[in-house]
């Protein structure tokens, strides 16, 4: 992940895609929307070359969600708390990158409840109290399918 | 990066809480789109209205026309009927005019312009008709029987040039013989040349043929040509008998003179009856 210019930009770029995709068409199922947006900003984003790249794509996924859902405030909040969120694991996968799966899945199990306060904050923030949901828990519960994926499609340089 | 940061901070900011700033902004924007959509709403609804009005309009004109073109339908229908009852109408007020025993008969065939032809009758011998009885009608003098057969007789018109008739002229009173000069016209014989005859001058009955009585009109003079020692007066028979449908057959042998039907009675004292 450290090395991202060894995956194929295209496919990455697809993927992040059809995780956009995802997240639109998964709007009646709140689980697997923020799995989905959780994988794309804390297993995808990170990978990009540039960090703008990343958190423009965060920001998308962001936008998507808000998009897709009638009863949510449409101000941003998501969107935000996406970009902050996807910095942050850009400069851990750059200060720290990955060597083992499982403490990768401990980041990232820190990385989906920080994400989670992040957006809940900004959201709060911007359009006020909401309910929490339970899309945090399902993310934080398929860590290890999310991030073992997220995990080989962009592996370490020292891994090569 | 920061940009993009900053800018969604800045619009998390201006759009939180209770504002209402984007949704006014938001108005703001929508208002000439959301005007020119009223007005093309407006428009639209007129325009159904008005197609909804024209196409009522025109079933209600087809309707319309459908009814008119019955009701032409059965005018024309019924035509011949009210021209028939009209005809009876005239009779029946000439039938109360003179004091005689008529009977109606209906025109069934009309060949009078045929050579020697004349009118068919709808009824003969089974009404008790017999030949020389008058035939009239409401214009005028039509002619005479000339053969009854069992319940068809045929009409010998005044215009046919075996047809003599007694008549006489209105203002000098000089008897003649009028004879037929072909379709609608005919001529009287035997005016003495001293006699003075105007054009225009009306023509009646002389009842001196005991066929028609005295005093039913028969035509009017169209010219005078004098011939050796007596007058051709030309005379316009006044009965149409190219459209005669209805008419009236005289008694036979009817009196000379028939006198008209008592006035209205007048009261006591002189005075007249009603107001």
């Amino acid at each position: 992940m450290s090395n991202p210019a060894g995956t194929p930009p295209v496919r990455r770029f697809l993927l992040a895609l059809l995780c956009l995709g995802g997240i639109h068409y998964t709007a009646p199922w709140s689980g697997p929307q923020a799995v989905l947006n959780a994988f794309l900003v804390l297993g995808l984003a990170p990978g990009f070359t540039s960090p703008l790249a990343g958190m423009a794509w965060a920001a998308a996924g962001g936008w998507v969600l808000e998009g897709t859902l009638r009863l949510y405030p449409h101000l941003g909040g998501t969107a935000f708390g996406n970009m902050l969120a996807c910095l942050l694991a850009f400069s851990l996968v750059l200060r720290w990158p990955p060597h083992a799966l499982r403490p990768y899945w401990g980041r990232q199990a820190v990385l989906v409840l920080i994400h989670a306060l992040l957006i809940h904050g900004s959201v709060r923030f911007a359009a006020g109290p909401h309910a929490w949901g339970t899309g945090w828990l399902w993310s934080l519960i398929l860590v290890p399918a999310w991030a073992t994926l997220a995990l080989r499609l962009h592996p370490p340089l020292h891994r090569k | 990066m920061a940009i993009l940061l900053l800018g969604h901070l800045l619009w998390m900011i201006l759009g939180r809480g209770a504002s209402t700033r984007w949704q006014n902004l938001a108005n703001l924007l929508a208002a000439p789109p959301r005007a020119v959509s009223g007005r093309l709403e407006g428009w639209r609804s007129a325009r159904r209205e008005k197609v909804g009005n024209l196409r009522q309009a025109e079933a209600e004109l087809v309707n319309l026309r459908a009814q008119v073109t019955g009701l032409l339908t059965a005018r024309e229908a019924q035509a011949p009927r009210l021209a028939e009852a009209d005809e009876a109408v005239r009779l029946l007020g000439l039938k109360k005019l003179l004091p005689l025993d008529f009977r109606a008969a209906r025109v069934v065939v009309n060949v009078r312009k045929a050579p020697f032809g004349g009118m068919i009758l709808d009824q003969g011998e089974d009404a008790g008709l017999q030949p020389d009885q008058g035939v009239i009608a409401p214009e005028g003098v039509v002619g005479r029987l000339w053969n009854v057969g069992a319940t068809q007789s045929s009409l010998l018109p005044l215009d046919a040039y075996n047809a003599s008739t007694g008549v006489m002229l209105a203002r000098s009173r000089a008897t003649g013989v009028l004879q037929g000069l072909g379709p609608g016209k005919a001529a009287i014989r035997y005016i003495g040349a001293q006699e003075v005859v105007q054009v225009g001058e009306p023509v009646f009955t002389s009842g001196l043929d005991r066929v028609f009585p005295r005093g039913l009109l028969v035509g009017y003079v169209s010219a005078v040509l004098p011939h050796d020692v007596e007058l051709l007066v030309e005379v316009v028979l006044a009965a149409p008998l190219d459209r005669i449908g209805l008419v009236l057959i005289l008694p036979p042998h009817p009196q000379v003179e028939i006198q008209p039907p008592a006035g209205p009675p007048r009261a006591a004292n002189g005075k007249a009856a009603g107001p």
